[in-house]
């Protein structure tokens, strides 16, 4: 295998607060290689957006203290002066976001504004780039372009302001997309759309996509590999299939086993007790300790690196291997009391 | 209609109608024609049952709800609660009836008022209908029930986290110990975890006090979680109306496009195929003529056997909202067989399919 686009090495941001450093993300490592897409799933509060500014450079203005290496193809973007910078957001990496008309400019036609992305890195007249962003939103799949260019973002509907976004995070050819909860605002057929749009451009133009998601269905849908991330760090990542196959972290167990599933038969939801810890004062140990049914008294001793299970399947967890799987099925239907 | 009780239904809605017209002009006002918000949507609910609503944005769900409630007038239609219509009330009586229907919203901070704590929020229902009794315990209890601390009272809704704050919203709606609970996408605003708890806690609370639950919400896993039966609204029209349990297996092709994009559980190993719709919903302005899916519909180009075809009568003739056999109702001209092949047909509508490995 080649050398990754992303590599994310033993990040840690951390936020200066009156109550002492918020430990938004502590010592996260993850890889994307080129042409796949890594899903990154977790709850409010675990990193998982401050992880992928902390990439992008923007979160400077908030002051935090940056360590580690985030490398793209090698090189670290936390060490590029400003100017190289501006040349890394939008040429080599895109970013969506959420909420599509909160990061489209009200008073400009949708066509002008990804002019203005082309314009602004690359030397082209007003009407190469004008011709440019027609051409994006086509391949995007908005009907009549031409015609949608001249409009203004509240003239679209949320799908096709998602697209706008897409078509503007990918103008400039990036080599990684990261699409941070792109359809979590959207109705689930045009969720279905979306990812659709993702997925077909990765293919086509062969770019890394990292998809941002607190839905595990989600990123199983589209994703070649996922991690799970919980208070700033990844405690299970891998293949995707092997991930929802044979989770191997009791935090993934919650996650999969608190959704009401469609197909399966009704019956009690078992959700995970307690709420997140604190990220200005974790608890001693592993994180998810103090809400873990499985947990024992190593548990609270140090805090669990991911270890390799094989297949480049990794949890961060002291709970012995075999019989792991077990385990999980003799506690879990306990649910809310399991944990003393 | 719901099931087979002989007792009358707890809500039965019959052809509820919502146009909001749209208006030209501040004095000389015209109307430009109306958004057809909700149209001739007729259903029934037997008490301490689950109706859940889905649809996309625009559906006419909350509109529904919204109804239901009387925080907006109907155009036409009526909605009887325990056999009296409410559609007409006014005055006393309608404070009577907003102490038995309560409504539970999304968005738990913008509904909860900043200035005031937890105890008033709560108590307020209390206060306004004059309830009498110790007004204190009984808010200290409805907080115990829905699981927060009774010390909690004192606190103001930003010192909560969002499951708490929709506990909170709960609890002033259960103050009144109402029949009918209009829960309009209670989970959707609330991580997975926290959403767990929350549809226990409902669970939990309409086996105790057999209450009625209307749910509205975008996600078929919650309404399948919660529901007894399954109303599935599309342009302000009920298309599908069946029993929770036979909603994977639906005849309406809509209703399958939604069950197919939504999210599986995740872990089970099958390739999974999703039938995605093209475009946006038309416009509740001009409505289309003929049935309101026909220019979306995969099954429309499987029955014409051209995927730039429709039949005349998907395009002419509205189908009625009838009940099959098994008491399902569907308004369909042609609704779903066992293997009808509505991948292919979105294909062949030159739709991108996404084979995907979960």
């Amino acid at each position: 295998m080649s050398a990754p686009l992303l590599e994310i090495d033993d990040l840690t941001v951390h936020f200066p607060s009156a109550a002492g450093p918020v430990r938004a993300v502590d010592g996260l490592s993850l890889s994307l290689a080129r042409g796949q897409t890594l899903g990154v799933v977790g709850e409010s509060g675990s990193g998982k957006t401050v992880t992928f500014l902390a990439a992008m450079r923007l979160l400077e203005r908030s002051r935090p203290e940056i360590h580690g290496r985030i490398l793209l193809d090698g090189v670290d973007v936390l060490t590029l002066p400003a100017r190289e910078m501006r040349e890394v957001r939008g040429p080599r990496i895109g970013m969506i976001f959420q909420d599509p008309l909160s990061a489209l400019h009200p008073l400009l036609r949708v066509g002008d504004q990804i002019a203005e992305t082309v314009r602004a890195h690359r030397d082209v007249g007003r009407r190469d780039a004008r011709a440019q962003s027609v051409a994006a939103l086509a391949q995007v799949g908005i009907p009549n372009a031409d015609e949608r260019a001249r409009q203004y973002p509240h003239q679209l509907s949320g799908g096709m302001r998602q697209r706008v976004m897409i078509a503007m995070a990918l103008i400039l050819e990036p080599d990684l997309l990261i699409a941070d909860e792109p359809t979590t605002a959207l109705d689930t057929t045009v969720e279905a759309q979306i990812l659709d749009i993702i997925d077909d451009l990765r293919t086509r133009l062969g770019i890394g996509v990292v998809l941002v998601s607190h839905s595990l269905a989600t990123v199983a849908d589209v994703a070649d590999t996922v991690a799970v991330m919980y208070a700033g760090r990844v405690v299970e990542r891998g293949r995707c299939e092997a991930v929802f196959a044979h989770p191997s972290h009791p935090y993934t167990w919650g996650l999969l086993d608190t959704v009401p599933a469609l197909g399966a038969e009704r019956s009690r939801l078992v959700p995970i007790p307690g709420s997140p810890p604190s990220l200005i004062d974790p608890p001693p140990g592993c994180r998810f300790a103090p809400r873990c049914a499985y947990r024992f008294d190593a548990c609270t001793r140090h805090l669990p690196e991911l270890v390799e299970r094989g297949g480049g399947h990794a949890d961060a967890c002291v709970l012995p291997v075999p019989g792991r799987g077990a385990r999980r099925h003799r506690l879990a239907p306990s649910g809310e009391e399991a944990a003393p | 209609m719901i099931d087979g009780t002989p007792t009358r239904p707890l809500l039965e809605v019959q052809s509820l109608t919502k146009r909001f017209p749209l208006t030209r002009g501040v004095i000389f006002a015209h109307s430009r024609g109306a958004v057809h918000a909700v149209e001739d949507v007729t259903f029934a609910v037997a008490r301490g049952r689950t109706l859940g609503i889905v649809g996309e944005s625009g559906s006419g769900k909350s509109t529904t709800a919204r109804m239901i409630a009387r925080l907006i007038d109907p155009t036409s239609g009526t909605i009887a609660v325990d056999g009296t219509d409410i559609t007409r009330l006014v005055g006393a009586d309608l404070r009577t009836l907003r102490q038995r229907v309560q409504i539970v919203f999304q968005d738990a901070y913008g509904s909860l008022n900043p200035r005031q704590t937890a105890g008033q929020i709560i108590g307020a229902p209390l206060r306004v209908h004059h309830v009498p009794g110790d007004r204190r315990a009984r808010v200290a209890g409805l907080l115990e029930r829905v699981g927060l601390n009774p010390e909690h009272a004192a606190r103001y809704p930003h010192e909560f986290s969002g499951g708490q704050r929709q506990r909170i919203g709960i609890a002033r709606a259960l103050a009144l110990s109402p029949a009918l609970m209009i829960l309009d996408e209670p989970v959707s605003a609330l991580d997975v975890s926290v959403q767990a708890h929350v549809l226990n806690l409902l669970t939990d609370l309409q086996d105790e006090h057999g209450i009625t639950y209307v749910v509205i919400s975008h996600d078929l896993g919650v309404i399948r979680h919660l529901a007894d039966r399954v109303a599935v609204m599309y342009l302000g029209r009920i298309v599908e109306l069946a029993d929770a349990a036979a909603i994977t297996a639906p005849r309406h092709p809509y209703t399958a496009a939604l069950v197919s994009a939504a999210p599986a559980q995740p872990g089970i190993g099958a390739t999974r195929q999703r039938i995605v719709l093209t475009g946006d919903a038309p416009s509740a302005i001009t409505l289309p003529t003929g049935c309101a899916f026909h220019a979306r519909c995969p099954k429309a180009r499987l029955v014409s056997g051209d995927p730039h075809r429709v039949p005349e009568r998907c395009r002419s003739e509205r189908p009625p909202l009838d009940p099959d056999a098994d008491g399902r109702q569907v308004a369909c001209w042609y609704p779903l067989e066992s293997g009808d092949d509505l991948i292919g047909a979105a294909q062949a509508m030159a739709i991108p399919v996404a084979g995907t490995q979960a």
